[in-house]
Protein backbone atom coordinates (compact mmCIF):
# COMPACT_ATOMS: atom_id res chain seq x y z
CA UNK A 1 0.00 0.00 0.00
CA UNK A 2 0.97 3.51 -0.58
CA UNK A 3 2.73 5.48 2.37
CA UNK A 4 0.41 7.39 4.30
CA UNK A 5 1.24 11.14 3.74
CA UNK A 6 1.48 12.94 7.38
CA UNK A 7 1.75 16.75 6.84
CA UNK A 8 4.25 15.93 3.91
CA UNK A 9 5.91 13.34 5.82
CA UNK A 10 5.73 9.93 4.35
CA UNK A 11 4.83 7.06 6.80
CA UNK A 12 5.47 3.48 5.71
CA UNK A 13 2.63 0.89 5.54
CA UNK A 14 2.08 -2.43 4.81
CA UNK A 15 -0.12 -3.75 2.35
CA UNK A 16 -3.12 -4.17 4.62
CA UNK A 17 -2.59 -0.61 5.60
CA UNK A 18 -1.01 -0.99 9.24
CA UNK A 19 2.02 0.97 10.35
CA UNK A 20 5.15 -1.05 9.27
CA UNK A 21 7.21 0.81 12.32
CA UNK A 22 4.94 1.31 15.20
CA UNK A 23 7.05 3.40 16.98
CA UNK A 24 6.64 6.14 14.33
CA UNK A 25 2.54 6.39 15.80
CA UNK A 26 1.65 9.56 17.20
CA UNK A 27 -1.61 11.05 17.41
CA UNK A 28 -1.35 13.18 13.86
CA UNK A 29 -0.25 9.39 11.96
CA UNK A 30 -3.85 8.05 14.02
CA UNK A 31 -5.81 11.10 12.05
CA UNK A 32 -4.46 9.89 8.88
CA UNK A 33 -5.11 6.52 9.48
CA UNK A 34 -8.30 6.68 10.79
CA UNK A 35 -9.11 8.60 7.56
CA UNK A 36 -8.18 5.23 6.06
CA UNK A 37 -10.57 3.47 8.02
CA UNK A 38 -13.36 5.86 6.84
CA UNK A 39 -12.95 7.09 10.30
CA UNK A 40 -13.36 10.85 9.54
CA UNK A 41 -12.86 12.65 12.88
CA UNK A 42 -11.47 11.09 15.57
CA UNK A 43 -14.13 12.18 18.97
CA UNK A 44 -13.03 11.37 22.50
CA UNK A 45 -14.51 7.95 22.52
CA UNK A 46 -12.06 7.45 19.88
CA UNK A 47 -9.27 8.38 21.96
CA UNK A 48 -10.52 6.81 25.01
CA UNK A 49 -10.32 3.34 23.09
CA UNK A 50 -6.99 4.23 21.27
CA UNK A 51 -5.42 5.35 24.20
CA UNK A 52 -6.24 2.00 26.13
CA UNK A 53 -5.07 0.15 23.28
CA UNK A 54 -1.82 1.93 23.19
CA UNK A 55 -0.92 1.66 27.02
CA UNK A 56 -1.69 -2.55 26.98
CA UNK A 57 0.70 -2.13 23.81
CA UNK A 58 3.06 -0.64 25.85
CA UNK A 59 2.47 -2.71 28.53
CA UNK A 60 2.56 -6.20 26.88
CA UNK A 61 3.62 -5.79 23.11
CA UNK A 62 0.16 -7.31 21.88
CA UNK A 63 -3.38 -6.51 21.68
CA UNK A 64 -5.68 -7.10 24.89
CA UNK A 65 -8.33 -9.94 24.90
CA UNK A 66 -11.99 -8.47 23.20
CA UNK A 67 -13.36 -9.36 26.32
CA UNK A 68 -10.94 -7.11 28.25
CA UNK A 69 -11.01 -4.31 25.88
CA UNK A 70 -14.85 -4.16 26.30
CA UNK A 71 -14.66 -4.38 29.83
CA UNK A 72 -12.01 -1.92 30.91
CA UNK A 73 -13.21 0.50 28.07
CA UNK A 74 -16.82 0.15 28.78
CA UNK A 75 -17.77 -0.26 25.16
CA UNK A 76 -19.82 -3.16 23.72
CA UNK A 77 -18.54 -4.82 20.79
CA UNK A 78 -21.24 -2.71 19.33
CA UNK A 79 -20.01 0.42 20.06
CA UNK A 80 -16.41 -0.48 18.97
CA UNK A 81 -17.93 -1.15 15.05
CA UNK A 82 -19.46 1.83 15.20
CA UNK A 83 -16.36 3.70 16.59
CA UNK A 84 -14.13 1.83 14.10
CA UNK A 85 -16.38 -0.18 11.12
CA UNK A 86 -13.14 -1.86 10.96
CA UNK A 87 -13.77 -3.34 14.32
CA UNK A 88 -11.49 -3.77 17.33
CA UNK A 89 -8.46 -5.79 15.34
CA UNK A 90 -8.64 -4.25 11.63
CA UNK A 91 -9.98 -1.17 12.46
CA UNK A 92 -9.04 0.48 16.34
CA UNK A 93 -5.60 -1.55 16.41
CA UNK A 94 -4.53 -0.32 13.21
CA UNK A 95 -5.65 3.64 13.85
CA UNK A 96 -3.92 2.77 17.18
CA UNK A 97 -0.69 1.57 15.23
CA UNK A 98 -0.39 -1.17 16.86
CA UNK A 99 0.33 -4.52 14.55
CA UNK A 100 -2.55 -6.39 13.20
CA UNK A 101 -3.45 -9.63 15.54
CA UNK A 102 -3.34 -12.68 13.56
CA UNK A 103 -3.82 -16.33 13.99
CA UNK A 104 -7.29 -17.81 14.05
CA UNK A 105 -9.30 -14.78 14.21
CA UNK B 1 3.97 -12.56 -10.84
CA UNK B 2 0.62 -11.10 -11.64
CA UNK B 3 -1.34 -8.94 -8.82
CA UNK B 4 -3.74 -11.81 -8.12
CA UNK B 5 -1.27 -14.66 -8.25
CA UNK B 6 0.22 -13.19 -5.44
CA UNK B 7 -2.78 -13.44 -3.56
CA UNK B 8 -2.64 -14.52 -0.85
CA UNK B 9 0.81 -12.29 -0.24
CA UNK B 10 4.13 -14.80 -0.50
CA UNK B 11 6.12 -14.72 2.39
CA UNK B 12 9.32 -12.20 2.38
CA UNK B 13 12.46 -12.64 3.29
CA UNK B 14 12.16 -12.00 6.69
CA UNK B 15 9.51 -14.56 7.09
CA UNK B 16 11.39 -17.09 5.56
CA UNK B 17 14.76 -16.51 7.91
CA UNK B 18 12.73 -17.18 10.85
CA UNK B 19 11.68 -20.45 9.26
CA UNK B 20 15.04 -21.44 7.56
CA UNK B 21 13.36 -21.27 4.10
CA UNK B 22 15.58 -20.13 1.13
CA UNK B 23 14.71 -17.26 -1.31
CA UNK B 24 14.72 -18.65 -4.38
CA UNK B 25 15.31 -16.50 -7.48
CA UNK B 26 11.90 -16.55 -10.35
CA UNK B 27 14.64 -17.66 -12.71
CA UNK B 28 15.66 -20.65 -10.72
CA UNK B 29 12.52 -21.70 -9.66
CA UNK B 30 11.44 -24.11 -12.19
CA UNK B 31 14.77 -26.03 -11.75
CA UNK B 32 15.00 -26.00 -8.16
CA UNK B 33 10.78 -27.51 -8.28
CA UNK B 34 11.55 -30.47 -10.28
CA UNK B 35 14.59 -31.47 -7.97
CA UNK B 36 12.10 -31.04 -4.84
CA UNK B 37 9.32 -32.49 -6.60
CA UNK B 38 11.50 -35.19 -7.57
CA UNK B 39 12.77 -35.96 -3.85
CA UNK B 40 9.32 -35.54 -2.62
CA UNK B 41 8.02 -38.67 -5.11
CA UNK B 42 10.79 -40.69 -3.29
CA UNK B 43 9.55 -40.54 0.06
CA UNK B 44 5.87 -39.76 -0.51
CA UNK B 45 3.88 -42.72 -1.91
CA UNK B 46 0.61 -41.18 -1.37
CA UNK B 47 1.91 -38.28 -4.00
CA UNK B 48 3.05 -40.61 -6.71
CA UNK B 49 0.12 -43.01 -6.11
CA UNK B 50 -1.96 -39.92 -6.93
CA UNK B 51 -0.01 -38.65 -9.64
CA UNK B 52 -0.48 -42.11 -11.56
CA UNK B 53 -3.59 -42.86 -10.78
CA UNK B 54 -5.99 -40.28 -11.96
CA UNK B 55 -8.63 -41.32 -15.32
CA UNK B 56 -10.31 -37.83 -15.54
CA UNK B 57 -13.25 -39.60 -14.71
CA UNK B 58 -14.57 -35.60 -13.43
CA UNK B 59 -16.06 -37.57 -10.31
CA UNK B 60 -14.51 -34.83 -8.22
CA UNK B 61 -15.60 -31.32 -9.73
CA UNK B 62 -19.06 -31.09 -8.23
CA UNK B 63 -18.30 -32.17 -5.05
CA UNK B 64 -15.88 -29.57 -4.49
CA UNK B 65 -17.02 -25.78 -2.77
CA UNK B 66 -13.77 -24.66 -4.01
CA UNK B 67 -15.26 -25.36 -7.87
CA UNK B 68 -18.92 -24.78 -6.88
CA UNK B 69 -18.10 -21.24 -4.67
CA UNK B 70 -15.67 -19.89 -7.74
CA UNK B 71 -16.47 -21.78 -11.30
CA UNK B 72 -12.96 -21.82 -12.08
CA UNK B 73 -12.28 -24.97 -13.71
CA UNK B 74 -8.08 -25.08 -12.34
CA UNK B 75 -10.42 -25.58 -9.00
CA UNK B 76 -11.71 -28.62 -10.25
CA UNK B 77 -9.61 -31.02 -8.12
CA UNK B 78 -8.36 -32.99 -11.16
CA UNK B 79 -7.79 -29.55 -12.58
CA UNK B 80 -5.53 -28.62 -9.65
CA UNK B 81 -3.35 -31.95 -9.41
CA UNK B 82 -3.31 -31.56 -12.96
CA UNK B 83 -0.95 -28.53 -12.43
CA UNK B 84 1.36 -31.28 -11.03
CA UNK B 85 0.59 -34.27 -12.95
CA UNK B 86 1.23 -32.85 -16.19
CA UNK B 87 4.74 -31.67 -14.89
CA UNK B 88 5.03 -35.58 -13.30
CA UNK B 89 4.07 -36.93 -16.60
CA UNK B 90 6.75 -35.25 -18.48
CA UNK B 91 9.78 -35.58 -16.19
CA UNK B 92 8.99 -38.66 -13.93
CA UNK B 93 6.68 -40.87 -15.36
CA UNK B 94 7.40 -44.03 -17.14
CA UNK B 95 6.46 -44.84 -20.78
CA UNK B 96 7.25 -43.78 -24.03
CA UNK B 97 7.75 -39.77 -24.21
CA UNK B 98 4.80 -39.69 -26.90
CA UNK B 99 2.26 -41.59 -25.02
CA UNK B 100 2.96 -39.38 -21.85
CA UNK B 101 2.79 -36.04 -24.38
CA UNK B 102 -0.61 -37.25 -25.30
CA UNK B 103 -1.23 -37.69 -21.60
CA UNK B 104 -1.43 -34.04 -20.95
CA UNK B 105 2.72 -34.06 -20.43
CA UNK B 106 4.00 -30.39 -20.44
CA UNK B 107 7.23 -28.86 -19.26
CA UNK B 108 7.45 -26.82 -16.07
CA UNK B 109 8.09 -22.92 -16.65
CA UNK B 110 7.66 -19.97 -14.18
CA UNK B 111 4.04 -19.79 -15.40
CA UNK B 112 3.10 -23.22 -13.87
CA UNK B 113 5.02 -22.34 -10.26
CA UNK B 114 2.45 -19.43 -9.94
CA UNK B 115 0.05 -21.38 -11.18
CA UNK B 116 0.46 -24.06 -8.11
CA UNK B 117 0.84 -20.82 -5.64
CA UNK B 118 -2.57 -19.47 -6.63
CA UNK B 119 -4.36 -22.92 -6.99
CA UNK B 120 -3.13 -25.34 -4.00
CA UNK B 121 -3.70 -21.88 -1.87
CA UNK B 122 -7.82 -22.21 -3.01
CA UNK B 123 -8.28 -25.90 -1.59
CA UNK B 124 -8.88 -26.32 1.75
CA UNK B 125 -7.55 -29.87 2.26
CA UNK B 126 -11.12 -30.77 3.34
CA UNK B 127 -10.99 -34.15 1.62
CA UNK B 128 -14.43 -34.27 0.67
CA UNK B 129 -13.49 -35.21 -2.96
CA UNK B 130 -11.46 -38.13 -1.53
CA UNK B 131 -14.88 -39.62 -0.44
CA UNK B 132 -16.29 -39.14 -4.20
CA UNK B 133 -12.99 -40.48 -6.02
CA UNK B 134 -13.10 -44.18 -7.55
CA UNK B 135 -9.64 -44.28 -7.16
CA UNK B 136 -9.68 -43.24 -3.86
CA UNK B 137 -7.38 -39.93 -4.33
CA UNK B 138 -7.14 -37.61 -1.96
CA UNK B 139 -6.20 -33.95 -3.24
CA UNK B 140 -5.43 -32.35 0.66
CA UNK B 141 -2.61 -34.57 0.54
CA UNK B 142 -1.16 -33.29 -2.59
CA UNK B 143 -2.11 -29.24 -1.86
CA UNK B 144 0.38 -30.13 1.74
CA UNK B 145 2.51 -31.76 -0.91
CA UNK B 146 2.98 -28.81 -2.69
CA UNK B 147 2.63 -26.62 -0.09
CA UNK B 148 5.53 -27.92 1.09
CA UNK B 149 7.13 -27.64 -1.84
CA UNK B 150 6.12 -23.62 -2.24
CA UNK B 151 7.98 -23.36 0.88
CA UNK B 152 11.03 -24.51 -0.15
CA UNK B 153 10.70 -22.89 -3.34
CA UNK B 154 10.94 -19.39 -0.69
CA UNK B 155 6.70 -19.26 -1.26
CA UNK B 156 4.80 -19.76 1.39
CA UNK B 157 1.93 -17.14 2.30
CA UNK B 158 3.21 -14.50 4.16
CA UNK B 159 0.06 -15.37 6.81
CA UNK B 160 1.23 -19.05 7.03
CA UNK B 161 4.94 -18.00 7.26
CA UNK B 162 4.00 -15.32 10.23
CA UNK B 163 2.28 -17.29 12.17
CA UNK B 164 4.52 -20.52 12.36
CA UNK B 165 7.03 -17.78 13.61
CA UNK B 166 5.01 -16.28 16.28
CA UNK B 167 4.15 -20.27 17.26
CA UNK B 168 8.11 -20.71 17.37
CA UNK B 169 8.83 -17.06 19.27
CA UNK B 170 5.93 -17.59 21.80
CA UNK B 171 4.33 -20.59 21.92
CA UNK B 172 0.80 -19.30 20.43
CA UNK B 173 0.03 -18.89 16.67
CA UNK B 174 -1.17 -14.85 17.60
CA UNK B 175 2.49 -14.24 18.97
CA UNK B 176 1.21 -13.21 22.62
CA UNK B 177 4.49 -13.04 25.40
CA UNK B 178 3.86 -14.87 28.28
CA UNK B 179 3.22 -11.90 30.37
CA UNK B 180 0.26 -11.16 28.16
CA UNK B 181 -1.04 -14.53 28.45
CA UNK B 182 -0.86 -14.59 31.80
CA UNK B 183 -3.02 -11.45 32.08
CA UNK B 184 -5.91 -12.44 30.03
CA UNK B 185 -5.98 -15.52 32.22
CA UNK B 186 -6.49 -13.94 35.19
CA UNK B 187 -8.85 -11.43 33.47
CA UNK B 188 -10.72 -14.50 32.55
CA UNK B 189 -10.45 -16.17 36.27
CA UNK B 190 -12.20 -12.74 37.46
CA UNK B 191 -14.75 -12.67 35.11
CA UNK B 192 -15.82 -16.25 35.88
CA UNK B 193 -16.15 -15.14 39.28
CA UNK B 194 -18.12 -12.60 38.69
CA UNK B 195 -20.47 -14.54 36.56
CA UNK B 196 -21.03 -17.75 38.57
CA UNK B 197 -19.84 -16.22 42.63
CA UNK B 198 -17.10 -19.40 42.32
CA UNK B 199 -13.75 -19.55 42.79
CA UNK B 200 -12.80 -21.42 39.39
CA UNK B 201 -9.84 -21.51 38.84
CA UNK B 202 -7.34 -21.43 35.48
CA UNK B 203 -4.36 -23.38 36.41
CA UNK B 204 -0.81 -22.40 34.34
CA UNK B 205 1.62 -24.75 35.24
CA UNK B 206 0.59 -27.16 37.98
CA UNK B 207 2.73 -30.16 38.02
CA UNK B 208 0.76 -33.29 38.58
CA UNK B 209 -2.41 -32.00 37.22
CA UNK B 210 -4.53 -34.90 35.37
CA UNK B 211 -5.11 -33.22 32.05
CA UNK B 212 -2.98 -30.68 30.24
CA UNK B 213 -6.03 -28.60 28.39
CA UNK B 214 -4.29 -27.30 25.26
CA UNK B 215 -6.73 -24.39 23.75
CA UNK B 216 -6.45 -22.49 20.52
CA UNK B 217 -4.66 -19.17 21.15
CA UNK B 218 -8.26 -17.60 19.74
CA UNK B 219 -9.66 -18.51 22.65
CA UNK B 220 -7.52 -16.25 24.76
CA UNK B 221 -8.53 -13.67 22.30
CA UNK B 222 -11.87 -13.38 20.70
CA UNK B 223 -13.73 -17.33 21.58
CA UNK B 224 -13.07 -16.77 25.59
CA UNK B 225 -16.84 -17.80 25.92
CA UNK B 226 -15.96 -21.00 24.98
CA UNK B 227 -12.75 -21.29 27.11
CA UNK B 228 -13.88 -19.96 30.33
CA UNK B 229 -16.74 -23.08 29.42
CA UNK B 230 -13.87 -25.15 29.33
CA UNK B 231 -13.02 -24.05 32.86
CA UNK B 232 -16.39 -24.55 34.42
CA UNK B 233 -16.69 -27.79 33.25
CA UNK B 234 -12.88 -29.43 34.28
CA UNK B 235 -14.21 -27.38 38.18
CA UNK B 236 -17.39 -28.74 37.91
CA UNK B 237 -16.14 -32.81 36.76
CA UNK B 238 -13.75 -32.37 40.16
CA UNK B 239 -10.78 -32.39 37.56
CA UNK B 240 -7.13 -31.34 38.05
CA UNK B 241 -6.40 -29.82 35.08
CA UNK B 242 -3.64 -27.42 33.93
CA UNK B 243 -2.38 -24.92 30.74
CA UNK B 244 0.91 -24.91 30.36
CA UNK B 245 3.10 -21.53 30.05
CA UNK B 246 5.17 -22.96 27.21
CA UNK B 247 2.29 -23.82 24.43
CA UNK B 248 -0.75 -22.43 24.20
CA UNK B 249 -1.91 -22.96 20.77
CA UNK B 250 -3.41 -26.63 19.72
CA UNK B 251 -3.69 -25.17 15.93
CA UNK B 252 -0.74 -26.54 14.37
CA UNK B 253 -0.25 -24.60 10.84
CA UNK B 254 2.53 -26.65 9.93
CA UNK B 255 0.31 -29.25 8.83
CA UNK B 256 -0.45 -26.86 5.81
CA UNK B 257 2.41 -25.84 4.41
CA UNK B 258 5.79 -27.01 7.17
CA UNK B 259 6.88 -30.04 8.26
CA UNK B 260 9.62 -29.10 10.47
CA UNK B 261 7.32 -26.63 12.21
CA UNK B 262 4.52 -28.66 12.82
CA UNK B 263 6.88 -31.83 14.18
CA UNK B 264 7.93 -28.95 16.38
CA UNK B 265 5.16 -28.03 17.67
CA UNK B 266 4.27 -31.59 18.87
CA UNK B 267 7.18 -31.82 20.45
CA UNK B 268 6.70 -28.87 22.46
CA UNK B 269 3.70 -30.01 23.59
CA UNK B 270 4.55 -33.21 24.42
CA UNK B 271 7.90 -32.34 26.67
CA UNK B 272 5.18 -29.66 28.20
CA UNK B 273 2.95 -32.38 29.34
CA UNK B 274 6.26 -34.96 30.40
CA UNK B 275 7.45 -31.80 32.93
CA UNK B 276 4.09 -31.17 34.35
CA UNK B 277 3.56 -35.46 34.59
CA UNK B 278 0.30 -35.12 33.39
CA UNK B 279 -1.59 -38.73 32.65
CA UNK B 280 -3.54 -37.33 29.56
CA UNK B 281 -3.11 -34.00 27.14
CA UNK B 282 -6.66 -33.23 26.01
CA UNK B 283 -7.49 -30.80 22.78
CA UNK B 284 -9.44 -27.81 22.15
CA UNK B 285 -11.95 -26.87 19.40
CA UNK B 286 -9.48 -26.91 16.47
CA UNK B 287 -10.11 -29.03 13.19
CA UNK B 288 -6.50 -29.43 11.55
CA UNK B 289 -4.87 -29.63 15.23
CA UNK B 290 -7.00 -32.01 16.23
CA UNK B 291 -6.31 -34.13 12.88
CA UNK B 292 -2.39 -33.42 13.44
CA UNK B 293 -2.54 -35.37 16.30
CA UNK B 294 -4.90 -38.20 15.27
CA UNK B 295 -3.14 -38.88 12.38
CA UNK B 296 0.55 -37.85 11.92
CA UNK B 297 2.26 -37.14 15.31
CA UNK B 298 2.88 -40.63 16.30
CA UNK B 299 4.23 -41.13 12.56
CA UNK B 300 6.38 -38.24 12.34
CA UNK B 301 7.17 -37.64 16.35
CA UNK B 302 6.94 -41.44 17.66
CA UNK B 303 5.03 -43.08 20.19
CA UNK B 304 3.68 -40.72 22.62
CA UNK B 305 3.94 -41.04 26.18
CA UNK B 306 0.74 -40.09 27.14
CA UNK B 307 -2.56 -40.21 25.52
CA UNK B 308 -4.09 -37.24 23.61
CA UNK B 309 -7.57 -37.18 23.43
CA UNK B 310 -10.29 -34.22 22.00
CA UNK B 311 -12.49 -32.34 24.41
CA UNK B 312 -15.57 -33.71 22.96
CA UNK B 313 -14.31 -36.91 24.24
CA UNK B 314 -13.26 -36.30 27.62
CA UNK B 315 -16.76 -34.21 28.58
CA UNK B 316 -18.81 -37.13 27.14
CA UNK B 317 -17.27 -39.04 29.53
CA UNK B 318 -18.42 -36.82 32.20
CA UNK B 319 -21.48 -36.50 30.93
CA UNK B 320 -21.74 -40.49 31.06
CA UNK B 321 -20.64 -40.86 33.89
CA UNK B 322 -23.05 -38.48 35.51
CA UNK B 323 -20.05 -36.17 36.75
CA UNK B 324 -21.44 -32.85 34.78
CA UNK B 325 -25.07 -32.74 33.92
CA UNK B 326 -26.85 -29.91 31.33
CA UNK B 327 -29.99 -27.73 31.41
CA UNK B 328 -31.16 -27.91 28.00
CA UNK B 329 -33.58 -24.86 28.50
CA UNK B 330 -30.71 -22.43 28.81
CA UNK B 331 -29.66 -23.30 25.28
CA UNK B 332 -33.76 -22.91 23.58
CA UNK B 333 -32.77 -21.49 19.73
CA UNK B 334 -32.66 -23.38 17.04
CA UNK B 335 -29.00 -24.87 16.83
CA UNK B 336 -27.81 -26.87 13.75
CA UNK B 337 -24.16 -28.30 13.40
CA UNK B 338 -21.30 -27.39 10.68
CA UNK B 339 -19.19 -30.62 10.75
CA UNK B 340 -15.65 -29.29 10.85
CA UNK B 341 -13.74 -31.31 7.75
CA UNK B 342 -11.17 -32.11 10.21
CA UNK B 343 -13.14 -33.83 12.39
CA UNK B 344 -15.46 -35.28 10.32
CA UNK B 345 -13.41 -36.46 7.52
CA UNK B 346 -10.16 -36.86 9.30
CA UNK B 347 -10.96 -37.56 13.39
CA UNK B 348 -13.38 -39.70 13.97
CA UNK B 349 -15.43 -37.25 15.86
CA UNK B 350 -18.75 -37.47 13.94
CA UNK B 351 -21.27 -38.57 16.68
CA UNK B 352 -19.38 -37.53 19.79
CA UNK B 353 -20.14 -33.32 18.85
CA UNK B 354 -23.75 -35.11 18.27
CA UNK B 355 -24.73 -36.63 21.80
CA UNK B 356 -23.09 -33.55 23.50
CA UNK B 357 -25.36 -31.08 21.54
CA UNK B 358 -28.14 -33.30 22.41
CA UNK B 359 -27.82 -33.10 25.96
CA UNK B 360 -27.81 -29.34 26.06
CA UNK B 361 -29.51 -27.53 23.72
CA UNK B 362 -33.08 -28.17 23.17
CA UNK B 363 -33.83 -27.80 19.43
CA UNK B 364 -30.85 -29.24 17.18
CA UNK B 365 -31.31 -29.76 13.64
CA UNK B 366 -29.10 -31.28 11.24
CA UNK B 367 -27.50 -29.84 8.20
CA UNK B 368 -28.29 -31.12 4.73
CA UNK B 369 -25.44 -32.52 3.88
CA UNK B 370 -24.03 -33.47 6.71
CA UNK B 371 -21.26 -35.55 8.38
CA UNK B 372 -18.73 -36.92 6.08
CA UNK B 373 -20.17 -35.21 3.31
CA UNK B 374 -20.61 -32.08 4.85
CA UNK B 375 -19.08 -28.74 3.03
CA UNK B 376 -16.05 -26.78 4.10
CA UNK B 377 -16.69 -23.27 5.60
CA UNK B 378 -13.85 -22.03 3.18
CA UNK B 379 -11.40 -20.97 5.55
CA UNK B 380 -10.19 -24.48 6.02
CA UNK B 381 -6.03 -25.08 5.73
CA UNK B 382 -5.30 -21.93 7.12
CA UNK B 383 -6.75 -19.53 4.27
CA UNK B 384 -8.27 -16.70 6.41
CA UNK B 385 -5.81 -13.92 5.15
CA UNK B 386 -7.74 -10.33 4.68
CA UNK B 387 -6.30 -10.29 1.38
CA UNK B 388 -8.01 -13.38 0.11
CA UNK B 389 -11.64 -12.07 1.55
CA UNK B 390 -13.49 -12.03 -2.44
CA UNK B 391 -11.75 -15.98 -2.69
CA UNK B 392 -12.98 -17.16 1.02
CA UNK B 393 -16.39 -15.57 0.61
CA UNK B 394 -16.70 -18.09 -2.71
CA UNK B 395 -15.06 -21.17 -1.13
CA UNK B 396 -17.71 -20.43 1.29
CA UNK B 397 -20.96 -20.17 -0.80
CA UNK B 398 -21.89 -24.04 -0.64
CA UNK B 399 -21.72 -23.95 3.12
CA UNK B 400 -24.14 -20.75 3.63
CA UNK B 401 -26.34 -22.11 1.28
CA UNK B 402 -26.24 -25.05 3.49
CA UNK B 403 -26.93 -23.16 6.39
CA UNK B 404 -29.43 -20.91 5.37
CA UNK B 405 -31.61 -23.55 4.41
CA UNK B 406 -31.92 -25.37 7.82
CA UNK B 407 -32.87 -21.58 9.18
CA UNK B 408 -30.86 -22.12 12.32
CA UNK B 409 -30.65 -19.11 14.48
CA UNK B 410 -27.07 -20.66 16.00
CA UNK B 411 -24.60 -22.11 13.85
CA UNK B 412 -22.19 -24.75 16.31
CA UNK B 413 -19.24 -24.77 14.62
CA UNK B 414 -16.67 -26.30 16.90
CA UNK B 415 -13.00 -24.86 14.90
CA UNK B 416 -11.04 -22.08 15.49
CA UNK B 417 -10.53 -21.78 11.64
CA UNK B 418 -14.43 -22.08 11.19
CA UNK B 419 -15.27 -19.66 13.99
CA UNK B 420 -12.91 -16.76 12.46
CA UNK B 421 -14.22 -17.95 9.23
CA UNK B 422 -18.28 -18.26 8.89
CA UNK B 423 -19.34 -14.84 10.69
CA UNK B 424 -17.52 -12.84 8.02
CA UNK B 425 -18.16 -14.74 5.33
CA UNK B 426 -22.11 -15.74 6.24
CA UNK B 427 -22.82 -11.57 6.92
CA UNK B 428 -22.04 -11.38 3.29
CA UNK B 429 -24.05 -14.10 1.74
CA UNK B 430 -26.96 -12.45 3.63
CA UNK B 431 -27.17 -15.59 6.00
CA UNK B 432 -28.47 -14.38 9.55
CA UNK B 433 -26.71 -17.12 12.19
CA UNK B 434 -24.93 -16.52 15.15
CA UNK B 435 -21.90 -19.00 15.10
CA UNK B 436 -20.81 -20.54 18.59
CA UNK B 437 -18.29 -23.45 19.67
CA UNK B 438 -19.58 -26.21 20.86
CA UNK B 439 -18.15 -25.70 24.51
CA UNK B 440 -19.89 -22.01 24.15
CA UNK B 441 -23.04 -24.07 24.34
CA UNK B 442 -22.02 -26.37 26.76
CA UNK B 443 -20.76 -23.55 28.77
CA UNK B 444 -24.28 -21.98 28.76
CA UNK B 445 -26.08 -25.24 29.91
CA UNK B 446 -23.69 -26.36 32.19
CA UNK B 447 -25.27 -26.91 35.98
CA UNK B 448 -22.73 -25.59 38.15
Amino acid sequence: MADLNVNGVFIPLDEDGFLEDSDLWNEEVALALALTEDVEELTEEHWHLINYLRDYYAKFGVAPMIRKLCKETGFNLKKIYELFPGGPAKGACKVAGLMKPTGCV
Amino acid sequence: MSEQVRIPYVAREKELKDLYLPMVAPEDRPQTALELLGEMLKYKRSLKLYLDVCTHCGACAEQCHSYLGTKDPYNMPVARVDLVRRVYKQVFASGPSFLRTWDGAKAIDQETIDLWYKYFHQCNQCRRCAIFCPKGIDTAEVTIAMRELLAHLGMPSRFHAGIAKNMAKTGNNMGNPLPAVLDGIEFLEEELKEETGLDIPIPVDKEGAEVLFNPSSSDLYVNTDGFMAVAKIFYKAGVSWTLSSKITETANFGLFFHEPSMREHSRLLVQAGKELGVKRLVAGECGHGWRTWRMFTETINGPLPFPVVHLFEEVLGYLRDGRIKFDKSMNPEVVTYHDPCNYARAGDLINQPRELLSACVQNFVEMTPTKELSFCCGGGSGILMDEAMKIREALAQPKAECVRSTGAEILCAPCAICKAQLPDVLEHHKVDVTVKGLSDLMGRALIL
